[in-house]
C-alpha cells in the first residue's frame, strides 16, 4: 500500500495506489435542509441511465430518510460497526479507514449486499426517531427528527471500488476525476460492490458487469450539470470543481462552500475515501448524529448556515443552486445580484437574491377572470 | 485355520474388485481416442486414466481466498491428436448457476502454457512474456446453453417490471431501432463484453500474462459441456492440443474450481499448481 494525504481526515493514510489527483475534480454540494424527498432526482437518473434489463433494482441516485432509511439495507451501520464507529481527535481522525482496517487477503474492509438487501427500499423511509406526542412543540434541534439524504456516487479521490478491482477495470478520469467502470473490461467479480462503503456500485445480473453513477459525464463534457442536479425541484444541488484546501479560490463556488465557509461536509469522511459530494447538514438534527455522519465540522457548519441571512455572500451563493443547467466554475456577488460565470468571466447566469414581488388585482377586469396570488 | 485363510483370501479378492475404473496416475495423461468426446458421460472416458488434483486456495494475490472450499477435482483427459479433452469432476451438492447481486456461480478452468518450453510460466495466470491459455466454463453459461432465458424473470420469477423503453409500443419489436435503444441500457454488451446473456457455448477462451491481465482470446474455439452428477459437477472442456504436445513431450496443465455458494469469483478460487501433462501413445 502507498501513503497518501487525505485532507478530510487531517492526515496521511494507506491506499492501494499512490496519490494521483486529477487535473480537475468533479464535486457537488447538496443542501440537505432544502430536500423534500420527492425522488425526482432518482427518477431523472433512472429514466436516463438505468431502465435496462438487469438494472431494475439499481438506484445510482437515491434519497433515503435518516436515521432509519437505507439502500441497500444498513449500508452505513455495517460500515460503522466494522470501523467501531471511528474516533476523532479534533479535526484529525485517529481511527482506521477501510483501507487501513483491511483484513489479511483483502484490499479494503467491506461487505457485499445480497439481493435481499436491495429488496426493501422503503424500510425506514419517512420514519422519524420517535413518537411526537400531542401538545409537543418543536425547537432546534428537534427532539424527534428525520431528514432526507440524497446520494450519488461520491467520485472519491481515493475510490474503494477502484482499489478493490483486481483487474484494474475501474478508472478515475484524469480530466475531471469522474470514476467509471470500464464496461469492456469488467468481468463481474463484484469486488467493487463489496469494496465501496457507500454501496454505489451495482452488479447487473443480465450483462454480468458492475455499473455505477457516471456523473452524467456526457453532460459534464459539455459544461452541463448532471440530470439529478437539474431536475431537482428543491434546487438543493450544485455541481462544480473542487480544489485541494491549500489551493482554494473564493470565486469557485464549491471551494467557497467547502473550504472557505466550511458549510458543506463530506459523507462519512472517516471511511477514508475523500468523497467529493459535500452536504450542508440539516439544522434540526442533534449534532452527535451528524458528527458521526459528516465529521467534526458539523457544529461550525450549522452555525455558519444559520447565520446565512446575515452573510450576503453565502446567502447569495446559495441562490445559484438550481439556477442553471450549466456548470458554474466561478461566481461573484454585486449588491443584490449573483453572477455565475465561466472560467473566462463570461456570464452564464444572473440571479437576484430577492425575487421581485408583483401583486396583481384579485379580479382582472380586462379578461374578466379571478386571479390567485402565490406568495 | 485353513478355513480362516480361505475367508481372508476371498475377502481380499472381493475388496480388490471393489475399486473399479482406471488406475490413478501421478500426472495428467491424455489417452488417445478417435474423437475427443464432449459428452461427460461418453464411454470413451473409461479409457482415460484418472488424476486426483488436490486444490489449494488462491492465497498469493489480493483479494485472496482465505477459507478453502472444494478440496479436490478428478481429472481425465483424452486426445485425438488435434484436440485435447479434459473431464473435471468434483463434489458440489448445490448447483449455483444463477448470477445475481451478491450471488456467484460455479465454474472451472483449464490452464496451459501458450508455448511448450523448458521454463514454465508462473502457474498463477502466467507472467509477462510467458502467457498462458485458459479455457473457462461457467454454470450459468451452461444454463443459458441449456435453454434458460435471459430476462429478470428467469432469475427472479416474481419480478415485476413496469416498462422497458426499448419495448415501447412506438418501437417495432425486434427492429434495429429497438435493439439500438436496448443497447443504450446495456453498455457492456455495446462494448462486446457479454459476461452473461444468451450463449452458444458455456466455455470462453482467454489468455493471461499474470494476475489481473486475463483477457478474452481472439476467438473462442474451445467447447464444453457440464452436467450435474448426483453430488456435484462433471464438466468436459475440449480445446486444441497445445502446439508441440506429443508422446514423449511434456507440458503443464493447471486447474481451478470456483464454488458459487462460497462467493468465489475471479481471484477467489481453489486452484492447483502446474501438473505435468503427457499424451499416451496410441496403441
Amino acid at each position: 500500500m502507498a501513503r497518501v494525504h487525505n485532507w478530510q481526515i487531517g492526515r496521511e493514510m494507506s491506499y492501494w495506489y499512490p496519490e494521483s489527483r486529477p487535473q480537475k475534480q468533479f464535486a457537488a454540494v447538496f443542501d440537505i435542509n432544502k430536500c423534500i424527498g420527492c425522488q425526482t432526482c432518482t427518477l431523472a437518473c433512472k429514466t436516463t441511465w438505468t431502465s435496462g434489463k438487469g438494472q431494475e433494482y439499481m438506484l445510482w441516485n437515491n434519497v433515503e430518510s435518516k436515521p432509519y432509511g437505507c439502500y441497500p439495507l444498513a449500508w452505513d451501520l455495517k460500515l460503522l460497526e466494522m470501523l467501531n464507529g471511528g474516533k476523532w481527535n479534533g479535526k484529525a481522525y485517529e481511527g482506521q479507514t477501510i483501507f487501513e482496517s483491511a483484513p489479511a487477503g483483502e484490499r479494503v474492509s467491506g461487505w457485499r449486499p445480497d439481493d435481499h438487501d436491495y429488496a426493501y427500499p422503503n424500510v425506514g423511509e419517512d420514519d422519524c426517531t420517535g413518537q411526537v406526542d400531542k401538545g409537543a412543540s418543536l425547537s432546534l434541534p428537534h427532539m424527534h427528527w428525520f431528514f432526507y439524504l440524497a446520494r450519488i456516487c461520491n467520485h472519491c479521490t481515493y475510490p474503494a471500488c477502484l482499489a478493490s478491482c483486481p483487474r484494474g477495470s475501474i478508472y478515475k478520469r484524469p480530466e475531471d476525476g469522474i470514476v467509471l467502470v470500464d464496461q469492456g473490461r469488467c468481468r463481474g467479480y463484484q469486488e467493487c460492490v463489496r469494496g465501496c462503503p457507500y454501496k454505489k456500485v451495482f452488479y447487473n445480473p443480465l450483462t454480468g458487469t458492475s455499473e455505477k453513477c457516471i456523473a452524467c459525464f456526457p453532460k459534464i463534457e459539455q459544461g452541463l450539470q448532471p440530470q439529478c442536479f437539474v431536475n431537482c425541484i428543491g434546487k438543493i444541488r450544485l455541481a462544480g470543481w473542487i480544489s485541494k484546501p491549500d489551493r482554494a479560490r473564493a470565486e469557485n463556488p464549491i471551494d467557497y462552500l467547502v473550504h472557505i465557509k466550511k458549510v458543506a461536509l463530506p459523507l462519512f469522511p472517516q471511511f477514508g475515501l475523500e468523497p467529493n459530494v459535500y452536504y450542508i447538514p440539516p439544522v434540526h438534527v442533534p449534532p452527535p448524529f451528524l458528527r458521526q455522519m459528516f465529521g467534526p465540522g458539523v457544529d461550525e457548519a450549522i452555525q455558519t448556515y444559520k447565520n446565512a441571512p446575515n452573510d450576503p455572500d453565502l446567502s447569495g451563493l446559495l441562490c445559484l443552486f438550481g439556477s442553471t443547467e450549466m456548470v458554474v466554475p466561478r461566481w461573484r456577488r454585486q449588491g443584490e445580484t449573483v453572477f455565475g460565470t465561466d472560467d473566462k468571466g463570461t456570464e452564464l447566469v444572473k440571479i437576484p437574491m430577492k425575487e421581485p414581488v408583483y401583486v396583481r388585482a384579485g379580479y382582472d377586469k380586462l379578461y374578466q377572470i379571478a386571479r390567485t396570488n402565490c406568495p | 485355520m485353513r478355513k480362516t485363510a480361505v475367508i481372508v483370501a476371498l475377502s481380499l479378492i472381493w475388496l480388490s474388485g471393489c475399486r473399479r475404473g482406471p488406475a490413478r496416475t501421478n500426472e495428467v495423461v491424455a489417452a488417445s481416442v478417435g474423437k475427443a468426446p464432449l459428452n461427460p458421460g461418453d464411454s470413451a472416458w473409461e479409457q482415460a486414466p484418472e488424476y486426483l488434483a488436490r486444490l489449494l486456495p488462491q492465497d498469493l494475490v489480493d483479494p485472496r481466498l482465505m477459507k478453502p472450499s472444494t478440496p479436490e477435482v478428478l481429472v481425465r483427459s483424452l486426445t485425438n491428436g488435434t484436440d485435447i479433452a479434459f473431464r473435471l469432476q468434483w463434489v458440489d451438492p448445490v448447483a449455483n448457476d444463477a448470477p445475481g447481486a451478491g450471488t456467484f456461480v460455479d465454474g472451472c478452468a483449464v490452464q496451459v502454457p501458450k508455448k511448450i518450453e523448458p521454463s514454465a510460466p508462473d502457474p498463477q495466470m502466467g507472467q509477462a512474456g510467458k502467457p498462458v491459455e485458459v479455457a473457462f466454463w461457467r454454470a450459468d453459461w451452461q444454463a443459458s446453453v441449456n435453454g434458460r432465458g435471459d430476462t429478470i424473470r428467469d432469475l427472479y420469477p416474481n419480478a415485476s417490471i413496469d416498462h422497458y423503453p426499448f419495448e415501447a409500443k412506438s418501437l417495432e419489436a425486434g427492429s434495429a431501432a429497438a435493439k439500438e435503444m436496448a443497447m443504450r441500457y446495456a453498455p457492456a454488451w455495446a462494448m462486446g463484453n457479454r459476461r452473461v446473456g444468451p450463449r452458444e457455448t458455456p466455455v470462453e477462451d482467454m489468455v493471461a500474462e499474470g494476475p489481473g491481465t486475463l483477457a478474452p482470446a481472439a476467438s473462442t474455439t474451445s467447447r464444453g459441456q457440464g452436467v450435474r452428477t448426483k453430488d456435484g459437477w462433471r464438466v468436459v472442456i475440449v480445446r486444441k492440443l497445445p502446439e508441440g504436445l506429443a508422446p514423449k513431450v511434456r507440458t503443464q496443465v493447471a486447474f481451478a474450481v470456483w464454488e458459487g455458494s462460497a462467493q468465489e469469483a475471479g481471484a477467489r478460487k481453489m486452484r492447483t499448481g502446474w501438473i505435468p501433462l503427457a499424451v499416451r501413445e496410441a496403441k
